[in-house]
């Protein structure tokens, strides 16, 4: 039986009138009254996740750097802790990663347990839980609770912690709010967590198959939408366009307090995938984490002062935690795999119906093929760039023929769109991209600085996106355009370029991927 | 395992299969030292053998292919990255000849710092025959370039894998070009620590064999910030050790390590 219930920051309004909301708001000021180099401090929490301070591997000269940043809130550079205290906690948080979902349910638990002892040292009530922030729900809730808007507490003199000036919004404007569409609850039909089949593009749910990753090339269908969206939606750009959002950077996002809530909603979509009936990776390496691989360990300070070491097998189900979310069902509703799968062979006039349909959970990719290219650079200004891709005609019949020759017990071929090696200066945008005029997908580029560093842990070589092109190659094949030489493909970015630091693509390609 | 996955097994079980044969060749007939055969081949003690004479019992062509053998022995396993990048990133019908183009590339960059370093061992196999000092002072060496930003730096390249052309010429040049390159930050990275074992006039077997497990083992780390430090067998080292004694984790509710 949970402890906790976490509940959403919406009821009543997402004002203070919340109690959630109200205490989550002094609890967080409690932390921020304690130094940086203090393990129970909201500074020392935020620099988990990743962090820009002077002093540190990872300074800047200018913004993001922490000393640079605009309060409220006011954020402090010194004193820094220990150096084996920043070795052991501070930028551990798995991106483009199978190990986001569980590393940052470990860092949710003990940011909850430090608010909640706060909060009942202030009086508060013993049972609070971290809100979660549902933005793809019903009504309004799309719009940031308003509690975090608000400069000062009901009170009307103690400023209020849950306020950020550097929060812009997807319009740059101060408005936050998530667009729906393009962010969207896509992923929660997948039934793969890594991998691919009927009903899951790849990397699967849950993310690719790495070791610790505090950066990595690909995200997974969960972290990619509605996560790094959201991060780029509610951060944004300053209207003057010099800086960005703290939530549209890893390395500055923990400073935000919405930024927990928004974890929080992530944490509850895997969790409703798992009471869904998906299954989390049984592979010893995702299990036992990336330290049983010799890398750095999963670790948090806890609210008593204990250093906790986790792995993912330790928090992979509600059960084996002390929460739970107000609105989980209490029976699977099994996700449809083989419906996908029996429209799409509808769609691609498949002859027949008969024959069994892979297992759901299954993993059904037997191989992956490129296609077609646009080689060379492509550089990505405010007018957006257009590129031909290229098809080998040879790959191109094998995709057409696995179209053809679809039926339940030879799945057709899936089709992809990468773009790959993609660098940049600032996270705190969106693209568009269209294939033959159709909208293909969205990706939001958070990460995207620090993965074009050279000598960071990605080593420069940039984010790879895959968009899923299943249904647009289909319908090309259905209308008898597949034959074509070229795909043309446009790319618009949400937001105005640098002209100085333009987005660069290193190759636009397609990729056909076989399943049994 | 996903495709991906099965994919990499395929290349690593590939590049440990040619590196095993090419360890198999080298130990089947062992590597003598120019310094120390020259001495059997009738050079006085203390006297000042030429070059020529030694060059006579190690021609160029017996130099040549006791250095392509140890390439492939020591640097081939720490290729399975780079491998799978053109694997991934080339047509299914270019991908055997991308790999063979990236081979050459890299190869070529190995063999041009194999014409360097190999000059360096002859000539010091000739001014000190015998000698441990050239080998304690390339280990020395070794040591400070293993510590450095720059052996970092050249690391943190070597795992830059950077996008790739796919059709015709352009996909030839870009294959060789990865190669070349990735030779070049893995001789910028590794040609301190070749230095050790070749002029060991004693156990150069034994020292190539440690040597190529820091050097597989110092891929497995991931990029880093360029700072001074120690390096090279951390992760494997904790990969032994985890396996030995299992992660420590508790649950939250259940109490927690105090924190160091």
């Amino acid at each position: 039986m949970a402890s906790y219930i976490r509940s959403n920051a919406w009821n009543t309004g997402g004002t203070f009138d919340n109690p959630d909301l109200l205490w989550y708001a002094k609890g967080v000021g409690a932390m921020m009254t304690r130094p940086l180099n203090d393990r129970n401090s909201w500074w020392f929490f935020a620099a988990i996740h990743g962090q820009y301070l002077p002093g540190t591997s990872n300074k800047q000269p200018g913004f993001p750097g922490w000393q640079a940043i605009p309060a409220a809130p006011a954020v402090p550079t010194r004193p820094l802790p220990t150096q084996p205290d920043m070795d052991t906690f501070w930028d551990q948080c798995q991106h483009q990663s199978w190990y986001f979902p569980p590393w940052h349910r470990g860092y949710l638990i003990a940011l909850e347990g430090q608010i909640r002892k706060a909060v009942i040292a202030l009086g508060g009530p013993s049972n609070w839980a971290l809100p979660y922030w549902n933005y793809l729900g019903s009504d309004n809730q799309y719009e940031i609770p308003p509690a975090f808007t608000q400069p000062t507490l009901p009170d009307g003199k103690t400023p209020n912690p849950l306020f950020v000036n550097a929060r812009y919004g997807p319009n740059n404007d101060g408005n936050i709010f998530i667009p729906v569409p393009p962010v969207s609850l896509a992923c929660m039909s997948n039934t793969v967590y890594t991998g691919s089949n009927a009903a899951t593009p790849r990397p699967g749910f849950g993310g690719p198959q790495t070791g610790f990753s505090h950066d990595g090339a690909v995200s997974g269908n969960l972290e990619s939408n509605p996560h790094n969206q959201v991060h780029v939606d509610v951060g944004g750009n300053s209207p003057d366009g010099t800086i960005w959002g703290l939530m549209s950077d890893p390395g500055i996002a923990a400073l935000d307090p919405v930024f927990y809530l928004h974890h929080a909603n992530i944490d509850r979509m895997w969790a409703l995938w798992n009471v869904s009936g998906n299954s989390n990776p049984n592979a010893s390496n995702w299990l036992s984490g990336p330290a049983a691989a010799g890398e750095r360990a999963f670790v948090m300070p806890m609210a008593d002062g204990s250093a906790w070491v986790y792995t993912p097998q330790e928090v992979d189900d509600l059960k084996k935690t002390n929460y739970t979310y107000d609105d989980l069902p209490t029976t699977a509703n099994s996700a449809a795999a083989s419906q996908t799968l029996a429209i799409r062979l509808q769609k691609l006039g498949a002859p027949t119906m008969a024959g069994q349909p892979p297992e759901p959970s299954k993993d059904t990719a037997t191989e992956s093929e490129l296609v077609g290219t646009h080689d060379g650079a492509l550089d990505i200004r405010s007018s957006g760039a257009r590129a031909q891709v290229r098809l080998d005609p040879g790959v191109r019949a094998k995709l057409s023929n696995s179209l053809k020759a679809a039926s339940l017990e030879s799945p057709p071929d899936r089709a992809y769109l990468q773009l790959e090696n993609v660098r940049g200066t600032r996270d705190a945008q969106k693209l568009q991209v269209f294939v033959n005029e159709h909208l293909a997908g969205t990706v939001a580029l958070f990460g995207l600085r620090r993965a074009s560093l050279r000598d960071h842990s990605h080593g420069g070589s940039g984010l790879t996106f895959e968009l899923d092109i299943t249904s647009l190659i289909d319908t090309l094949y259905v209308e008898n355009a597949l034959a074509a030489d070229t795909l043309d493909v446009k790319i618009l970015p949400s937001n105005a370029v640098d002209a100085e630091a333009p987005i660069s693509v290193g190759r636009v390609s397609v990729y056909r991927e076989k399943h049994e | 395992m996903t495709e991906r996955q099965r994919a990499r097994r395929r290349i690593a079980g590939a590049a440990l299969l040619l590196s095993a044969v090419g360890w198999t060749i080298l130990l089947a007939a062992p590597y003598t030292s120019p310094g120390l055969s020259f001495c059997w081949g009738g050079g006085a003690a203390g006297s000042w053998p030429s070059l020529r004479a030694l060059l006579a019992v190690h021609p160029p062509a017996s130099l040549a292919v006791n250095w392509v053998l140890m390439l492939i022995a020591m640097m081939v396993p720490t290729l399975v990255a780079p491998l799978l990048h053109v694997h991934q990133r080339s047509f299914r019908h270019r991908r055997g000849r991308s790999i063979v183009l990236f081979a050459i590339g890299y190869g070529a960059a190995w063999i041009l710092a194999g014409v360097v370093l190999t000059s360096v061992h002859l000539m010091l196999s000739v001014s000190a025959p015998q000698s441990l000092w050239p080998a304690a002072a390339a280990a020395l060496l070794a040591l400070l370039w293993q510590c450095s930003p720059a052996k970092q730096l050249c690391l943190n390249r070597s795992h830059n894998h950077s996008e790739l052309a796919a059709f015709g010429l352009a996909a030839d040049r870009a294959a060789l070009g990865f190669g070349l390159t990735h030779g070049l930050w893995c001789i910028g990275s590794c040609w301190a620590l070749m230095l050790v074992p070749m002029l060991l006039v004693h156990g150069h077997t034994l020292a190539m064999a440690a040597v190529t497990v820091l050097m597989i083992a110092e891929r497995l780390e991931g990029p880093r910030p360029l700072r001074w430090q120690l390096r090279g067998l951390g992760k494997l080292s904790r990969m032994i050790a985890t396996q030995a004694r299992p992660v420590r984790s508790r649950l939250p509710q259940a109490g927690m390590a105090k924190a160091g």
